[in-house]
């Protein structure tokens, strides 16, 4: 699929390729810089753009980020936040989220959700294509070249689907994502503990929303992954939810209720539980209140500690089960790498320390460090370096459906990528021209509690007795941890044509759709944002010409050029009532005209006057 | 291994698909330096470099493994032409099966019976286990049966006889590993002298057999861990 380019900047295209961590509370752009990886920041100096994305349909707005999150209690209806939650899931997978968030699903959305927002229906994919766009616009002003490739980054333990979606996400934000790389490995990179020769090092990722844990072993440069295991939907978020239920319960039982369906007093307890988790990383006791409740409270870190420690205990499981694939014991990890947010959470940082029997490596900021080793991997995608090699693997085991609903794994979970599987397929009845296939990921044996990737229909078969066809089937996982699948007849050998229609997630008709769609939002924001700016400059411009106007013209001009700054005035102010930001423009550069002699005499007598008062001036001092 | 034979041991032939050189299956082409596709019989083996030996250095395994995944990973041609992209897509994918594959002692005995034209046994229990076998199997059906409705001391009793029969049956498992592993000498010295067929056929059936039993008893263990 061509990148339909969105050059709105005028910008030279650049060659870089920056590191991009969409991450589910904050996202961050980063990129190789002389003395290693550096995060993009903004004027205030923040890297992180919270992942938050506000939507106004009366007035067709659009905000990104900090302006977006101001809204979250002033308007929650409007905006979207943690949608790397919904990433390649359908509305069956959402039920209990949705019990948690104030989003309005749109009706159809068994396989890709759609939330309202006013009369408009965006996807996952889409609200997080608005924040790509606004880390690729901050890149791309920091070079001053428009961005157009970028890796990004995903949990390691993401499916197929969810990948694809983080892909396709890209795509509409106008980048050509080179790479979908794996978070824990990413912050590997970051961290290089390359002053060993050899070492196995153990990456603790716990996020907003998503829990990975990932094995490596670091020699001569490569990263080799022996196992990755995790929960998609453990982290941050969860912690927040449960301060959240503490509040709501403890206000219902003061008579306070509906609490949970006032969306203004949900954002409002959120916030405030938020602080009050970020607190208790750095005090033993702290405050909770809540703006316009009555409700205060003091929360000790040890009751903090009690309420989350099921989440905690959620984390070791797979890291019990990555380091017996791996074929490991605790005591054979030399490193432990800490990653996410939720590793400030000093009971976090106690129970991983006590897993592992080893002080866990917190030096790097745990909110950058996923987006650092991302630009190291852009960066040798760019062929900037050879030293370094990721071998990544695959988090979950592919396999097709057999008879009587069973799965056949085909690749096993943990196999490094690119891992590719071959079957043969034949008919089953005489003259049969189509054969089903249905692939799915997951652990378990029955198609049931697999997650179905897709199916399609080996097609043109020709007419044949039962069992004489021989059709094989390549899959391959590439490095993206993406499936692709071919097909070709052994009798002919021709090559199948496949149709894979993902059972979650968008088509390729769906996608060309939106790409135009959010070309006409990009035109739509320029449109907005030329007309703003061109609005502020008409402002000045007719200032300085009515103060010019009022005090020199009588003295300086002729009544005919006077008339003329006037009647230019007049139709500037005109334009400026309008929504055409060219007209503007125009008008600006025709009172410009207009005013350019009496502004030179204007100007003449300044420069006079200045220097006839620094003449008297210097007399004054002499 | 040096790099002169990882080159030289390739099972393919044809031309460069991009100079039009004459080539005999090696991973780049001898000309113009470009990467090449995989022909479609090239087995594990042969792919890295290797004769069909079953006792191999595992750690000159892994240095191959990471010197050849430094020429294949497609992160080294995201810039190359569409046909280079592919073609080091199929060597590192074959590369990673191929590793995967021949690291584990027991999965490169099966792909070599494999490549000899065996198909995958079917799982068979050993001779002198048969009685064992039906035993245990009613002792799985008993303690499913007790969890429902039985009391305590009942499933004590169901429990505990099988966690004796799974210490025997690991130690079976090992038994069989070792004679497994014993013919992999065998196998590599019938290769050496270059043996009659027959003589391959007796080593090779031997080691059917006994991946055959292998698996067999495998599943009777993950079967009892289940119910236990």
């Amino acid at each position: 699929m061509p990148v339909i380019e969105l050059s709105m900047s005028g910008l030279p295209q650049s060659g870089r390729v920056v590191g991009i961590d969409l991450g589910t509370t904050n996202s961050l752009v980063a990129f190789m810089g002389d003395d290693g990886p550096e995060a993009i920041r903004d004027e205030s100096g923040n890297a992180l753009v919270p992942s938050i994305v506000y939507y106004d349909d009366n007035e067709d707005r659009l905000l990104v980020g900090e302006e977006a999150r101001d809204r979250l209690i002033t308007e929650p209806r409007k905006a979207i936040y943690s949608v790397k939650r919904f990433m390649g899931k359908g509305s069956a997978d959402i039920q209990e989220d949705l019990s948690l968030v104030p989003f309005q699903i749109a009706p159809d959305s068994e396989q890709v959700i759609g939330f309202q927002m006013g009369d408009r229906v965006f996807t996952p994919p889409e609200i997080s294509a608005f924040i790509l766009r606004d880390l690729r616009r901050r890149a791309s002003k920091f070079f001053g070249e428009e961005v157009t490739q970028a890796v990004i980054t995903v949990p390691a333990y993401f499916n197929d689907a969810q990948r694809q979606a983080t892909k396709d996400a890209g795509h509409l934000a106008g980048l050509e994502v080179l790479r979908i790389v794996n978070e824990p490995t990413a912050a590997s990179l970051a961290y290089g503990i390359d002053n060993r020769d050899e070492a196995i090092v153990a990456v603790y990722d716990l996020g907003g929303g998503t829990f990975d844990i990932s094995i490596l072993k670091l020699k001569d440069g490569i990263f080799e992954v022996l196992a990755t295991n995790g929960d998609t939907h453990l982290g941050g978020d969860d912690i927040d939810n449960r301060l959240i239920s503490l509040v709501l319960g403890e206000l219902e039982q003061q008579g306070y209720s509906g609490g949970a369906s006032d969306p203004a007093m949900f954002q409002g307890i959120r916030k405030s539980v938020i602080k009050t988790k970020h607190d208790l990383s750095e005090c033993d006791t702290t405050q909770i209140s809540i703006d316009g409740v009555e409700y205060e409270r003091e929360l000790a870190r040890a009751e903090f500690e009690s309420l989350i420690a099921d989440l905690v205990e959620r984390t070791l499981g797979p890291c019990k089960q990555a380091l017996k694939d791996a074929d490991l014991d605790p005591a054979q990890i030399d490193e432990v790498v800490m990653v996410g947010g939720s590793t400030r959470i000093p009971f976090v940082r106690k129970r991983v320390k006590e897993l592992f029997k080893r002080e866990p490596h917190i030096e790097l900021n745990p909110d950058e460090v996923v987006a650092l080793g991302a630009a190291i991997q852009a960066d040798v995608l760019a062929g900037g370096r050879r030293d370094l090699l990721l071998l990544d693997v695959t988090p979950l085991s592919l396999g097709i459906e057999t008879m009587g609903g069973v799965v056949a794994k085909i690749i096993n979970r943990n196999s490094t990528i690119p891992a590719s599987a071959s079957e043969m397929f034949t008919t089953w009845v005489d003259n049969q021209t189509g054969i089903d296939v249905h692939v799915l990921q997951g652990e378990r044996e029955m198609v049931a509690d697999c997650r179905s990737l897709a199916k399609f229909t080996l097609k043109g078969i020709p007419p044949q007795p039962a069992g004489l066809p021989r059709i094989e089937v390549k899959f391959l996982i590439d490095a993206n941890g993406i499936l692709t699948v071919s097909a070709r007849d052994h009798r002919t050998g021709q090559e199948h044509s496949i149709e894979v229609k993902p059972s979650y997630g968008l088509t390729d008709e769906q996608i060309e759709k939106m790409l135009l769609d959010s070309f006409e939002f990009a035109e739509e924001d320029l449109r907005k944002r030329q007309l703003v700016e061109a609005r502020n400059e008409a402002e000045t411009v007719m200032r300085a010409a009515e103060k010019a106007l009022a005090e020199h013209a009588t003295r300086l001009i002729s009544e005919q050029e006077r008339d003329g700054i006037s009647r230019a005035l007049d139709e500037l102010r005109q334009a400026f009532g309008g929504e055409d930001y060219v007209l503007v423009r125009e008008k600006i550069k025709a009172l410009d005209d207009a005013s350019h002699h009496l502004a030179e005499i204007i100007m003449d007598g300044a420069v006079l006057a200045a220097l006839k008062d620094r003449k008297a001036s210097e007399v004054a001092e002499g | 291994m040096s790099e002169a034979v990882v080159n030289k041991a390739q099972a393919s032939s044809g031309s460069c698909s991009h100079c039009g050189a004459v080539l005999s299956g090696e991973h780049f082409c001898g000309t113009c330096n470009r990467i090449q596709p995989v022909a479609s019989q090239t087995d594990f083996f042969a792919f890295i470099g290797l004769p069909r030996r079953l006792r191999l250095d595992e750690l000159e395994l892994e240095k191959t493994f990471y010197a050849l995944s430094r020429q294949f990973h497609p992160d080294y041609f995201m810039s190359a032409s569409e046909a280079e992209r592919q073609a080091s897509m199929e060597r590192s994918s074959m590369l990673n099966d191929a590793y995967r594959t021949l690291r584990d002692r027991v999965a490169r005995a099966q792909y070599l019976l494999s490549l000899e034209g065996y198909k995958e046994a079917e799982k068979k229990a050993p001779p002198d286990l048969l009685e064992e076998v039906f035993e245990l199997n009613m002792q799985i059906e008993e303690l499913k049966a007790a969890r429902k409705m039985a009391g305590e001391d009942e499933i004590a009793d169901v429990v505990a006889a099988l966690e004796t029969a799974l210490a025997g049956l690991r130690t079976k498992l090992a038994e069989i590993d070792e004679r497994l592993f014993a013919q992999f000498d065998q196998w590599d010295s019938v290769l050496e002298n270059d043996s009659a067929a027959t003589e391959k056929k007796i080593v090779l059936d031997r080691m059917s057999e006994l991946l055959s039993h292998r698996a067999y008893i495998r599943n009777l263990v993950r079967d009892i861990t289940e119910v236990l």
